[in-house]
């Protein structure tokens, strides 16, 4: 495990929260609190965890990331950045004329991006074909799919997860961002019974936690043929900035000057 | 005896599946007896996958990702309507390619109801960029244009007649992309889709002993639709009736009307399903007539024109 930060009040990767703020006020657009949920997730996976080649994103022996809610792409624009997939210029650019990035990552623009998501209830179903072919393919790569809790709502999501049980794709993990944001309107909400009643393997982590992501993920063997497993993991939406957390009205919020600062000093 | 498309479709799956180890079948519950061939010849490159129709699309698409070739089969209207927006993203936006493969074209499964027809695909289909559209009604041709098209860099939809046009095409005569000249005229020109070939010829003998020559083209490509060819014929006869089971919105017709607009003293007549549900139950053929896709509609239409008595 390298480059934990747990200092001031736990919170981790301050660095790219920051960077994400200052991509929202310059590009005037984003989903801050859904990007912060999912952020220590992928930061941890694009450090410890994926095989990848950023100069070859499309490198055959990969490791498959699709962000299936993808309104929380800034949490994997600042990370494809860190890697070099993505430039400085990009990031400057973000929901600019011109530029790459926009409010949902898009395969046919960025480097890394495996799939153009924002429509919930699409990544799975993509995940588990990628799956299906490393599979037929016997190919040893692994496929990653992070998903909302509010896109578990989606028919498309159980209709996949029935596939990937049934055909025996041990190839995949997904990883529900479990924000309780789906529970303001469907209350009754246990994921981690949902996922082993579709015959998952399920481990439920603190998703603001590196140590215990990053346990269950190595716990995962990744057999071609074998049980599909899941991570249940919890989180706050918004995370690490009092002021954005939970479920108000920040989800598409642009931060005004006095917001801005409130916000970056929190994250020093 | 003739052979079915879908029987064709089962063949000629399993004579290229053979060949090509990247070609991935997924069906949703349905020709799997016809399949059993593929399923045996190709292990692990056939799946009836379930009754989940989006996502089977959205795992195409994922299939193509992997870099294989994949096809997708079922019941017209749970993969184009229901599965429009898998369609839309999944392949189309991303530029993935693969191949769609209906049954139960417009309202073969006459007696199901709405919920088994599909008479709005070529429709819904044109607003997506790059994909391809066939309708093959014969065995041949699906042969033909699945064998050419199938492995392209663009997402192609077959919709599969259940009802084949008599006329035995030889297998040069198929060209991707191409319509064909079935009979030769000078008058006007019919232009039939599918099926409804049958209908178009029989006018066209109707027209003939009236002293009215017509010419008739097939159309087995709705997209990309041969506007040249079909305009150096209206360019000749400045008549056309298009023939087609599609929506009168939306479908060939208004491709053709748009190709051949503004051609002097052109005049246009469709005859296809009203803009309205088909809500009757009966055959094919009744179906068919009650929609009005019949010779004398054709007639009427040209009647009009050669002020014929």
């Amino acid at each position: 495990m390298k480059n934990i930060d747990t200092t001031n009040n736990g919170t981790l990767n301050k660095d790219l929260r920051r960077k994400i703020i200052d991509m929202v006020v310059t590009g005037k657009d984003g989903h801050i609190p859904s990007a912060f949920s999912i952020l220590d997730i992928i930061t941890l996976l694009y450090r410890d965890i994926l095989k990848f080649d950023a100069t070859n994103p499309e490198w055959n022996d990969r490791d498959y990331f699709i962000l299936s809610k993808g309104h929380g792409c800034l949490a994997l624009y600042v990370n494809l950045h860190r890697h070099g997939f993505i430039t400085d210029n990009d990031i400057e650019m973000f929901c600019k004329q011109g530029g790459i990035l926009g409010e949902h990552p898009d395969r046919t623009k960025v480097p890394g991006a495996e799939a153009s998501t924002g429509s919930l209830g699409h990544g799975l179903s993509f995940a588990v074909g990628i799956s299906l072919g490393l599979k037929v393919q016997s190919r040893g790569n692994r496929m990653f799919v992070l998903l909302g809790d509010g896109e578990c709502h989606e028919g498309t999501v159980w209709e996949a997860a029935n596939v990937a049980r049934n055909r025996r794709l041990g190839n995949i993990c997904a990883i529900v961002d479990w924000n309780e944001s789906a529970m303001q309107l469907l209350p009754e909400d246990d994921m981690p019974r949902k996922w082993a009643a579709f015959g998952w393997n399920v481990q439920v982590v603190d998703g603001h936690n590196e140590k215990e992501i990053s346990d269950a993920l190595r716990k995962i063997e990744f057999k071609i043929d074998g049980i599909p497993s899941v991570i249940v993991a919890k989180t706050i939406k918004g995370k690490g900035v009092p002021l954005l957390e939970g479920h108000g009205i920040w989800h598409h919020r642009i931060p005004n000057q006095i917001e801005y600062r409130q916000i970056m000093e929190e994250l020093l | 005896m003739t052979k079915s498309l879908r029987q064709q479709f089962a063949d000629t799956l399993t004579t290229i599946g053979k060949e090509d180890s990247g070609l991935v079948v997924m069906v949703g519950d349905i020709s799997h007896g016809i399949l059993k061939p593929l399923a045996e010849a190709c292990p692990g490159r056939y799946y009836n996958i379930g009754i989940l129709e989006p996502t089977m699309v959205s795992m195409g698409a994922g299939l193509a990702a992997a870099g294989l070739c994949p096809v997708i089969h079922t019941i017209a209207p749970f993969l184009i309507e229901r599965s429009f927006e898998q369609i839309k993203l999944d392949f189309c936006y991303h530029k993935l390619s693969g191949n769609i493969v209906t049954v139960g074209s417009a309202y073969d499964y006459s007696n199901l109801g709405c919920t088994h027809h599909c008479y709005g695909d070529f429709a819904l289909l044109k607003t997506l960029p790059g994909v391809q559209i066939c309708f093959p009604a014969s065995a041949v041709e699906f042969d033909q244009l699945f064998r050419q098209a199938y492995r392209n860099d663009l997402l192609t939809v077959y919709r599969m007649a259940g009802h084949p046009h008599p006329i035995e095409f030889d297998e040069a005569d198929i060209v991707f992309g191409k319509a064909i000249k079935v009979q030769d005229g000078s008058d006007v020109t019919l232009i039939a889709t599918g099926p409804q070939l049958r209908t178009a010829l029989t006018a066209r003998d109707k027209l003939s002993a009236k002293g009215i020559s017509a010419e008739v083209l097939y159309v087995h490509t709705i997209r990309p639709l041969d506007i040249e060819f079909i305009r150096a014929s209206v360019e000749k006869t400045r008549k056309v009736v298009v023939v087609e089971e599609h929506m009168r919105s939306g479908g060939l017709g208004d491709d053709v009307l748009r190709a051949t607009y503004d051609i002097p003293g052109m005049k246009f007549h469709s005859v296809s399903i009203p803009d309205i549900f088909v809500t009757g139950y009966g055959t094919y053929e009744q179906l068919s007539e009650s929609c009005g896709l019949t010779p004398e509609a054709i007639l009427n239409a040209v009647d009009g024109w050669c002020c014929v008595n």
